[in-house]
């Protein structure tokens, strides 16, 4: 009996592992576009909170002028809803990507609207152009930008910072290291810095990384770096990772030390700036630490008067380049006449203009776009940042494949900054989790 | 409103459909002629409840062998690449070595403190043993997330400009010490076992609470007989009360170990496997949803299974012997 039924066992086992074995997924091709024509139209997007509000009060106000009915989809999840859903059939009509890299693939499966006849493209020429180019796919544009975040600047402590030295913002990656040194010599640490971000922790110090990248050595080299043209590990970035050590690492530099780092979260990093001697003096981080969640209420509350931001600066005083993201919005149902409206109206200057850039939530792609409408002087001021950039590169975690961009690169850079690897070995690990 | 009436509709569409199921089964069998409608009708009625393991548990467990060979994707077969790749590095080590440390240090602390809480309440006043166990008990109705979330209060560190709201560097810091990033120390992988701290103070109470009921069932007549005979209270203890405890003390110790080799929340939480904490669930995870590798992501779950498989045997074995000793 006990021998009969070992054997019906694993005789049915088997049957199972036959019959299952060899079904592997076909790669996840096919799927479809959207063929929806109505004035009901449906709108992905993955921001969240007062961003999201804002959004919904600008779009909706014009809808009701353009006969338009918008489903509004919010997903934290975005890359592998669009994903599943596209697979389904079930693609929106228009989806506001917040990462290129998955809006290049759709687009080149020939999943996304091409939006030379939709969009003037004329009229795109007055966005920021590193965001615009972003959209493209060998030259053609698949999205356009409808938001921006700039992730180049530092913020201080108008009063301290002054007395403490920072009188003129430096120009040039040299003079923000002279900076350094002088605010260290007066023996109070130069820098804030925290990368703890619960289970996303490490990725402030990939900005940091990229910011460097791309002030050292341009946009070229730096979109070969993310596109891995020129492997991770190159002899550039093991100096970028050696200007870090020297700026933020070394003694003395990081209020708290290095080990505080890993440990310190980067909403809350630059309070100790603010503190009646302040702990730190710089604070370089997106434009998102200034509003809520970020600096301590009564920072916000006076932020044009606490809070002084500079450019993160280039290798000379003409180079500005800027690192940053932004979402993009391309349009799955072809010939929805309504989804091709509400693109225009993303794309045009007249958007945001009526609420939506007075929340402080949202940063207009358009340099064209009237900072005035900014809720304070200091978002205008980072607006105008990205708007005279001389090169505005898209935040390359955010476009490296995920076993990279947000996987190992955070990881190693946690462990090099906290000190359990050098950075060579770290830069080494991340080369080699690169997905061939 | 409607979630609730779509929760009653469930519920009772759930049974009816249940019932409508086992009477058409029923009617089924009546349909065979006299004596194999007796031998079908068990193996039908069984076969609700075997299609259910089968499409939830035993499929995916093939499907999840199937697809430890092959690719990221799960498009192509690899061969056993997978597990050389993994076994060869050194991340994978290291986090191999901490689940070991895990199943070597936690389930044998959770009894040891479990044991001692135990025949310490016992000697308490009613009163205090009650207080002293609920108190004890507390931690295991908090989930390992929320335990995870006041865990960090207790390691939290901030620059030593700042003010320390973490209750160790607290204390710390109050004794002239510089604020310490405890769970940045992996020297002898303190920082590990400063995490499965947490696993004990949630499962310290579970072990306590089926010890202590094991010790009060020893009989009091064999603690007397070895009073008598002049055996210390340590005798006592060991040679006395373990012994007739033992069963109890296996299944804590294996349910615990199974827990820990499960353990997932707490490291995700506290470290997300940072600052060499890794261990085999957390990487799992991060192979699946953060490198989007199911091939390595099915091949860890393997090799889990691999490891679980003899501690379940024995477990049943042990199952087994007792219900016989009965």
């Amino acid at each position: 009996m006990r021998i009969r039924s070992t054997l019906t066992a694993s005789a049915t086992l088997g049957a199972v592992a036959v019959l299952t074995a060899g079904c592997l997924s076909d790669g996840g091709g096919g799927g479809g576009g959207n063929d929806n024509t109505s004035t009901t139209i449906e709108v992905m997007y993955a921001f969240a909170g007062g961003q999201e509000a804002g959004f919904k009060d600008e779009v909706n106000a014009w809808a009701k002028d353009n006969d338009i009915k918008i489903d509004f989809v919010q997903t934290g999840n975005f890359n592998q809803l669009i994903n599943t859903r596209v697979q389904g059939n079930d693609a929106p009509d228009v989806a506001l990507f917040p990462q290129p890299g998955i809006m290049k693939d759709l687009a080149s499966r020939d999943l996304l609207a091409d939006l030379s006849g939709v969009v003037d493209q004329g009229d795109l020429d007055k966005m920021v152009q590193g965001v615009l180019e972003t959209g493209q796919v060998e030259g053609t544009q698949y999205a356009v930008p409808m938001s921006i975040n700039v992730k180049s600047i530092v913020f201080y402590p108008k009063a301290a910072a002054e007395a403490a030295g920072l009188t003129q913002p430096p120009q040039t990656l040299d003079e923000l290291m002279a900076l350094t040194d002088k605010i260290a010599a007066t023996g109070t640490t130069p820098w804030c810095f925290g990368i703890e971000s619960e289970a996303a922790t490490g990725w402030p110090a990939t900005d940091w990384v990229e910011n460097l990248m791309v002030s050292n050595y341009g946009a070229d080299v730096y979109n070969q770096w993310v596109n891995h043209d020129i492997p991770f590990n190159d002899p550039r970035v093991l100096d970028v990772l050696n200007q870090i050590d020297q700026l933020l690492l070394a003694d003395g530099r990081t209020n708290g030390g290095r080990q505080s780092i890993a440990s310190n979260n980067f909403n809350t990093a630059a309070n100790p700036m603010f503190d009646p001697t302040p702990g730190c003096y710089m604070y370089r981080q997106g434009n998102f630490v200034a509003q809520e969640g970020g600096f301590p209420e009564e920072v916000r509350a006076n932020l044009d008067e606490t809070v002084g931001v500079f450019p993160m600066p280039g290798k000379t005083a003409e180079e500005k380049p800027v690192l940053g993201g932004g979402d993009l919005a391309g349009i799955f149902s072809k010939n929805n006449k309504s989804a091709q409206k509400l693109v225009q109206f993303l794309a045009s200057a007249d958007f945001g203009a009526q609420s939506y850039g007075a929340t402080g939530n949202w940063i207009s792609p358009r340099t064209d776009f009237d900072v005035s409408l900014y809720p304070n002087q200091t978002e205008a001021s980072i607006a105008k940042i990205a708007y005279e950039s001389t090169a505005f590169v898209f935040d390359g975690s955010d476009q490296m494949p995920g076993e990279v961009g947000s996987g190992s690169f955070w990881r190693d850079m946690t462990a090099w900054i906290s000190g359990q690897e050098d950075a060579k070995t770290a830069l080494d690990n991340i080369e080699s989790s690169w997905p061939s | 409103m409607i979630k609730v009436l779509n929760a009653l509709i469930a519920v009772l569409g759930g049974v009816a459909g249940a019932i409508v199921v086992y009477y058409l089964l029923n009617k089924l069998a009546e349909l065979l002629p006299g004596r194999w409608e007796d031998r079908i009708k068990p193996y039908l009625y069984l076969l609700p409840a075997l299609a259910a393991i089968g499409l939830y548990l035993i499929y995916p467990t093939i499907q999840t062998f199937v697809y430890s060979f092959a690719n990221a994707q799960g498009t192509a077969f690899v061969g056993f690449s997978n597990f050389t790749d993994l076994l060869a590095s050194k991340n994978f080590q290291n986090t191999l070595f901490n689940t070991l440390l895990w199943i070597l240090v936690a389930p044998a602390g959770t009894i040891v403190i479990g044991l001692l809480i135990a025949t310490l309440a016992d000697r308490l006043r009613p009163g205090g043993e009650k207080l002293a166990k609920t108190l004890i008990f507390l931690p295991l109705a908090i989930g390992a997330v929320s335990a995870g979330a006041v865990w960090k209060f207790v390691y939290a560190t901030n620059p030593p400009t700042q003010n320390q709201i973490g209750l160790l560097n607290g204390i710390w810091t109050g004794l002239g010490g510089d604020p310490v990033n405890w769970l940045q120390i992996s020297t002898f992988r303190l920082n590990s076992f400063m995490l499965m701290v947490i696993l004990l103070w949630i499962q310290a109470g579970f072990a306590m609470v089926l010890l202590s009921a094991a010790i009060k069932g020893v009989p009091t007549e064999t603690l007397e007989a070895a009073r008598l005979d002049g055996a210390g209270e340590g005798a006592i203890f060991f040679r006395i009360v373990i012994p007739q405890i033992r069963t109890t003390l296996i299944t804590v110790f294996i349910t615990v170990l199974i827990g820990v080799l499960k353990t997932f929340d707490i490291v995700y939480v506290m470290t997300n496997g940072n600052f060499n904490t890794n261990i085999i669930a957390v990487d799992f995870f991060n192979q699946l949803f953060t490198n989007n590798n199911f091939g390595y992501a099915a091949a860890i779950v393997v090799m889990l299974l691999i490891v679980m498989i003899p501690v379940l045997v024995f477990q049943v074995r042990q199952f087994r012997a007792e219900e016989a000793a009965r």
